[in-house]
């Protein structure tokens, strides 16, 4: 990268009035995100292959289970642990924050603080995780769902996300934008909430485990927070940057994105325990829970509404942006996802879907249809920018969205469905249990087709990335940085 | 209520309760008003309002 001839430091302090100095200042802070950002998603990405990989063959199982049986570290009881650790920790909590710091970077107007001390932590969090990761398969889970890394590894974790989260604060108190956009307050949130349920969960379920019924709600309150005070957040807080951003219009209603934000904070933390309906929990804690879940319809149709009406009349321009692609079709899947939880936290339906695949259905359509298709948009976005090259192929991009579209139709409906069925199935006393398993089979068989069409996806946006990261290519645009110092040669700030 | 059970407690309600006091920080700082401008915050001079971005698929092919 070229240096630029005005150090940066000149135009930092006070208000830039300057309109050449505010460009070169996005520039700069494009540039000032290069190094950890890309060690973030590189090896987030790296981590989604060796989860796809262990998913594929954790679902293969199900429906073939002496598939690698002979060997102890693939059995299913410790494959599929790998995988959603895997997955949850190493690619949708490190791309998550690798957005996150681009994005509180960008709407802070602040350029990288300490870049060093964030690859440091990413260096951390990944190391971490392999000792995890390689705990798990060698049989030291702790066998607490979500929280199965074994307790040596999640120091490290802890402390790469300590780093993080002092980054955020600093980052924060820097800011030359004193006013908050939306999705600062969810970012901001998110990196707040999440080492206090991490910590919480740490030490009610492995430190010093609790006894009795009180794990299965720490159980599920952390689980189900994580998707709701973690990913959610950050996803929202991508989808309202990016839509605007992308389509070149304001959010349709800021008031309405804002309490959308406060209904969020307020209401989702408990939700958790509608997991245990029909469980030895007193009956006011789960009447909480479902109450608080249907209120969750507020966040959920204030947000919807407000995406719907900001896209009406720029649809078109799906057909020409991977970002906004691959994020609506993410905020749609955050529509979806959260009514089947509202309806899945009513007792009458969750009598029927409990126990069943219809559940698993439901984690991947929010974690994979809301949460990952935003990350896949939000790095479409962010990695030209960081990097100062095109996506190479653009053909890899519709074939990486379309088998990653494709793939989670065909997982989520049929699962969905067979899970209905086999709920019913298993209700009705009649029907031997070993008749409701072979049920499910064709369920299964599907899952695994559609597990293999979620990996082409994936192996496409490595490819592409790959390409991008090793061809030489000429600027993404010209760095602004160049204009305004006078240097017109073609030194790209990916070069 | 045993100590686990207390510590669950304080952690389900310190969600919301760190929620209404960001709301009352919020409000006090006018962080709730200005919505027209908030909602400007990610346009830029080099981006602003009424210019797409990343409109890389299916452009038409150069003469």
């Amino acid at each position: 990268m070229s240096a630029p001839a005005k150090p940066l430091s000149a135009l930092m302090p006070g208000d830039v009035s300057d309109e050449h100095a505010k460009r070169a200042l996005l520039a700069e802070i494009d540039a000032s995100c290069r190094v950890p950002l890309l060690f973030f998603f590189v090896s987030a990405l790296a981590w989604l292959l060796v989860g796809t990989a262990l998913a594929l063959v954790s679902s293969i199982k199900l429906h073939d289970p002496a598939f690698l049986a002979e060997c102890p570290w693939l059995t299913f009881g410790r494959v599929r642990p790998a995988h959603l650790n895997a997955v949850i920790y190493g690619w949708a909590s490190q791309t998550g924050i690798g957005v996150t710091l681009w994005l509180m970077c960008r709407l802070c107007r602040v350029p990288f603080v300490a870049p060093g001390l964030a690859t440091v932590a990413a260096l951390f969090w990944n190391l971490g995780l392999s000792v995890g990761i390689v705990g798990i398969l060698a049989g030291d889970s702790t066998s607490i769902e979500w929280l199965e890394l074994p307790r040596y590894a999640t120091p490290i974790l802890f402390f790469s996300y300590a780093l993080i989260a002092v980054w955020g604060v600093i980052t924060f108190r820097l800011r030359r934008e004193r006013h908050l956009y939306v999705s600062q307050w969810y970012l901001l949130a998110a990196l707040l909430w999440f080492p206090w349920l991490y910590a919480t969960a740490q030490i009610l379920l492995v430190l010093e485990p609790a006894r009795g019924v009180v794990q299965g709600a720490v159980n599920w309150w952390f689980a189900h927070n994580v998707l709701g005070l973690w990913f959610t957040p950050i996803g929202l807080g991508a989808i309202y940057y990016f839509i605007p951003k992308v389509i070149g219009r304001p959010i349709h209603s800021y008031y309405l994105s804002v309490l959308g934000f406060w209904s969020l904070a307020l209401f989702y933390n408990w939700n958790g325990l509608h997991h245990l309906i029909g469980g030895p929990l007193p009956a006011w804690m789960i009447t909480v829970s479902i109450v608080a879940s249907v209120m969750m319809l507020i966040p959920v149709i204030t947000v919807a509404i407000n995406h719907h009406f900001t896209m009406r009349g720029h649809f078109g321009k799906l057909k020409h942006s991977p970002t906004l692609r691959f994020v609506v079709f993410g905020a749609v899947c955050y529509t979806l996802t959260s009514l089947q939880g509202v309806a899945n936290s009513l007792r009458g339906y969750s009598e029927i879907v409990h126990f069943t695949h219809h559940t698993v259905a439901h984690a991947h359509l929010g974690v994979y249809g809301f949460f990952t298709m935003v990350m896949f948009g939000a790095m479409y976005y962010i990695l030209p920018r960081i990097t100062g090259r095109e996506w190479p192929s653009l053909g890899l991009v519709s074939l990486h969205f379309w088998a990653c579209a494709i793939g989670l139709a065909l997982y989520v409906g049929p699962l969905s469905i067979g899970g209905i069925l086999q709920g019913l199935a298993m209700n009705d006393a009649t029907k031997p249990f070993a008749d409701v398993v072979a049920g499910t089979l064709p369920y299964l068989k599907l899952r695994t087709v559609a597990g293999l069409l979620l990996g082409l996806g994936h192996v496409a946006f490595v490819a592409n990335l790959v390409w991008m990261l090793c061809r030489v290519f000429g600027p993404y645009r010209q760095p602004v940085v160049d204009l305004i110092t006078g240097n017109e040669s073609p030194a790209a700030v990916g070069k | 209520m045993p100590v686990p059970g207390l510590i669950l407690l304080a952690g389900v309600l310190a969600v919301p309760l760190a929620a209404l006091w960001a709301l009352r920080w919020a409000a006090s700082h006018g962080e709730l008003g200005h919505g027209d401008r908030a909602a400007l915050l990610p346009f830029d001079e080099e981006e602003p309002v009424g210019t797409a971005t990343d409109q890389i698929l299916n452009r038409p092919a150069k003469p």
